[in-house]
């Protein structure tokens, strides 16, 4: 009898489940030490659906061709000079935001799914983390590679790994993956590969991809779209493992609600740095975080939670405080950067007129009422040579690390404080979904390295800020930090362009 | 100007509309790819041309690469057909799946037989006989009306020179307008088939639970035939669901069915029953049957669906409930031409229910 031909499925089974093995001398449980202590029930491994259906050859096969066609335009992007291509040397410090904030994050998910490869029971599973691990791997290196010739050119590129462990704003996506990762292998996965890589992750590279797209932003445009093309396994990958375990036991349903509850918004803060730049730092706008947030969240998020009421799953907490925040979050995020931009590793400024007529237009329920007058009032300080910096160093929420700067959303005049005590401490939130993440688990966020803490103890050097910024941070003072207008950035791009000193 | 495609290895065909992608046709007529950004930056929805031209649309270079383009290999969300295709996707072949070939029949009425107040028995005697899996339809060329149009076969694969339908009248539908209203035995129409993906699926041995509402008896009513005809022992529960006791048809036939054969259990329920009716059986929609006969736990059953989309919209919420998932969910949606108008955006979390 003639075997069967294998289709696709059948084929990929073998090629990677067969590759598991039987534990006869050693303790199962043993090989897998974190797969039961989340309180997650798994009855059969083998109800895995793998998620895609790739293997190692044509991986490499595949990834060799993105990484020739990706790194020829990166040569032609450096050798036309492209960095002068771009609309304004404002655009740049999107890049280092990205550079500092989000490329470490990669790398992050480099060793986070490198470690869950290892410890799901199920190959399957197994199989899909390690594939993914190496795709993150790849995205880090060519974001590097893709940011390294705006590095010649510009300040505020040159430390930012050390710059990512330890200035005040990066912790804000440091401990977000920190989060994730000192979770079990289930937690990462709904946190990262669900609630991250599904659910969210369009509004994070279509904004920053988009963005460069209309600010002549070649290199980025293009190392976004490599990426995107790996992310098709990453969002399966996300899709597989919130329906493996909604199936596979009952008892499982609440423990990823809770999940899912806490890293949608622990997501929402994170992205509350890609809302203003969207809005304030790219010279060409791509579209407002709030209609980003109605088309990526509230439409493609709505239909996705619709079919999970199936599984008796609801919307995230404190969603409903979202569609408040859309309104206001990117300007708040912006006037906190704005008030300690002798702090920042990147340059910031006050939205031109024409900006501002444009952030009106997106925002006509609460630019002009709240926000255009502060912004105005800056541009008033900073007419009479008095431009304003906040000398004191900021209360930071325990959860998220941002600045306790946001506001109640039903009264935007009045910021947010909400506190707990917890073995006679009392802890710091900026709203009600940070509180309710640390009261589910105050043992872990205790422990959090708060940058503003770790300076008031002495932990971070120096007598003085600029000390800290200085010798703690590696940030160039005067060339990395303080606004745009007279940095040495926009002197040099000023030269370039045959422009006079403004 | 529209065009035909399709997709191996199921054989599912796809009306392509000028100007819109192979996924949206797809997705909308109840055919599932596999897909995730929807916009040609991913690649999830590769799709191999076998037959045709297509134009490949804004496929990021990334996600589709030359290799793949010299190949015919597209993305099903951004490709625009331009001749008929044959595409060959990433999907499933059931295994249960007979593959039997559709082909045309010359069909003749040979009966019209009054259900229910809104629903026809028809009977078409074809040409030559019709393999067919029970559960399966076929498309009726109608005088005078565009297009074809769908119907469930209700007889069993065991009598196959003559298919058994049962049509509801459908407010202002022209197909079914003309069914009821002007067709009469001895007319000749053309017929294909068989199609669809709606058929027991025999290698699982898992109690079944039919729920049918309206004229979605069809395709269960050929389904359990077949299975009792086979000597299957499986428990077979079958609820109907109708508003009226006049809207439930076949009835005395179902009792008799469940009399002869202990392992076949006939639960019909009305869900605006007349007083005149007199009805002593369930009260309520027929997927609130199914969870009050189980209490709610229906965990250990394949479930197969037939009838209109809020039916089937109800009962697979209730079945998830249940703890019965998209593996042994089965359905064959009776879609109208209005339904097709409010179809909501689908997320990816589910690829048939």
């Amino acid at each position: 009898m003639v075997a069967k031909k294998l289709n696709l499925k059948e084929k990929y089974r073998a090629l990677t489940r067969d590759l598991d093995w039987d534990y006869d001398y050693a303790d199962r449980k043993k090989a897998f030490p974190y797969e039961e202590f989340e309180g997650i029930k798994i009855t059969d491994w083998s109800k895995w659906e793998d998620p895609f259906r790739l293997t190692m050859d044509s991986y490499w096969k595949y990834q060799a061709e993105k990484e020739k066609k990706l790194y020829a335009i990166f040569d032609a992007f450096s050798q036309n000079n492209g960095h002068l291509n771009v609309t304004d040397a404002r655009y740049v410090n999107a890049i280092k935001l990205f550079l500092t904030g989000v490329s470490p994050l990669e790398y992050q998910a480099f060793q986070g799914y490198a470690h869950v490869g290892r410890q799901f029971g199920g190959a399957g599973a197994r199989v899909a983390c390690q594939m993914q691990s190496i795709d993150e791997l790849r995205h880090v290196q060519t974001q590097i590679h893709a940011m390294s010739h705006y590095n010649k050119f510009f300040d505020g590129f040159q430390d930012w790994t050390h710059m990512h462990d330890r200035v005040w704003y990066l912790s804000v996506p440091k401990s977000f993956f920190d989060d994730a990762r000192s979770a079990g292998p289930f937690e990462f996965l709904v946190a990262i590969s669900f609630s991250f890589e599904y659910v969210l992750t369009n509004l994070l590279f279509v904004p920053f991809m988009s963005g460069a797209a209309h600010n002549g932003d070649m290199a980025t445009c293009t190392f976004g779209f490599s990426a995107q093309s790996d992310e098709a396994r990453h969002m399966t990958l996300g899709l597989e493992i919130i329906k493996f375990l909604l199936e596979q036991h009952e008892d499982n349903v609440p423990i990823v609600q809770k999940w899912i509850d806490k890293w949608f918004w622990r997501g929402t803060r994170l992205l509350a740095l890609v809302g203003m730049m969207m809005d304030y730092m790219l010279p060409n706008k791509v579209m407002s975080w709030k209609e980003a947030w109605e088309v990526y969240f509230e439409d493609a998020g709505g239909a996705l939670f619709k079919d999970l009421a199936r599984y008796g799953i609801r919307m995230p907490k404190f969603v409903e405080t979202t569609a408040k925040e859309k309104e206001h979050i990117s300007h708040q995020a912006w006037w906190i950067f704005y008030t300690h931009g002798h702090a920042a590793g990147f340059h910031t400024w006050i939205p031109s007129a024409e900006e501002m007529d444009w952030l009106s237009e997106k925002y006509p329920d609460t630019f002009d009422k709240y926000y255009r007058p502060r912004w105005e009032l800056a541009k008033e300080m900073e007419d009479r040579g008095e431009r304003f910096y906040t000398n004191g160093l900021p209360q930071l929420c325990t959860t998220c690390q941002i600045p306790m700067g946001f506001t109640e959303m039903d009264n935007p005049t009045q910021i947010s404080y909400r506190s707990s005590d917890f073995e006679g401490e009392k802890y710091h939130f900026c709203s009600d979904g940070c509180k309710h993440i640390f009261d589910e688990e105050p043992e872990k966020y205790v422990q959090s390295w708060l940058p503003v803490h770790q300076i008031y103890q002495g932990n971070c050097g120096g007598a003085d800020v600029e000390t800290v910024l200085r010798e703690y941070y590696k940030m160039n003072l005067g060339e990395d930090n303080m606004d745009f207008k007279g940095s040495p950035d926009e002197k040099r791009w000023n030269e370039w362009k045959g422009k006079g000193v403004a | 100007m529209s065009y035909q495609v399709t997709v191996e290895p199921t054989g599912d065909l796809v009306e392509v509309e000028e100007g819109q992608t192979l996924l949206d046709a797809a997705l909308r007529q109840g055919v599932w790819l596999p897909f995730a950004c929807g916009h040609g930056t991913c690649g999830t929805c590769k799709v191999q041309v076998l037959e045709g031209d297509v134009d490949v649309g804004a496929a990021s270079p990334f996600a589709l690469m030359d290799m793949e383009r010299e190949e015919g290999v597209v993305l099903a969300c951004c490709a625009l057909p331009e001749s008929d295709l044959v595409i060959e996707a990433d999907i499933d072949v059931d295994p249960d799946f007979a593959g039997y070939q559709i082909e045309d029949y010359q069909a003749k009425v040979v009966s019209i037989e009054e259900l229910s107040p809104t629903i026809k028995g028809i009977r078409l005697a074809l040409d030559r006989p019709m393999q067919f899996q029970a559960g399966q339809y076929v498309n009726l060329n109608l005088p005078g009306v565009e297009g074809s149009r769908a119907f469930s076969i209700a007889n069993s694969p065991a009598n196959a020179s003559y298919v058994d339908l049962h049509v509801r009248l459908v407010p202002e539908g022209k197909g079914t307008g003309w069914i009821h209203q002007t067709m009469k035995v001895g007319d000749e129409l053309e017929v294909s088939g068989p199609y669809g993906q709606f058929f027991v699926r025999k290698t699982d041995d898992k109690d079944v639970i039919f729920i049918a509402g309206g004229s979605g008896l069809s395709s269960p009513l050929s389904m359990i035939s077949d299975l009792l005809e086979m000597g299957d022992e499986r428990q077979i529960y079958l609820f109907q669901g109708a508003r009226n006791l006049a809207e439930l048809y076949k009835k005395s036939e179902l009792e008799a069915l469940a009399e002869q054969h202990s392992n076949f259990h006939y639960l019909p329920a009305l869900n605006d029953a007349l007083a005149s009716d007199d009805w002593q059986g369930f009260c309520g929609f027929v997927h609130e049957a199914a969870s009050d006969h189980f209490k709610g736990r229906l965990s250990g059953h394949k479930a197969y669906l037939c009838g209109p989309p809020p039916m089937i919209d109800a009962a697979i919420t209730m079945l998830m409930q249940g703890r019965v998932f998209e593996a042994d969910i089965h359905m064959e949606k009776f879609l109208t031409a209005a339904d097709g108008a409010t179809a909501d955006s689908k997320s990816a979390l589910f690829k048939r229910i």
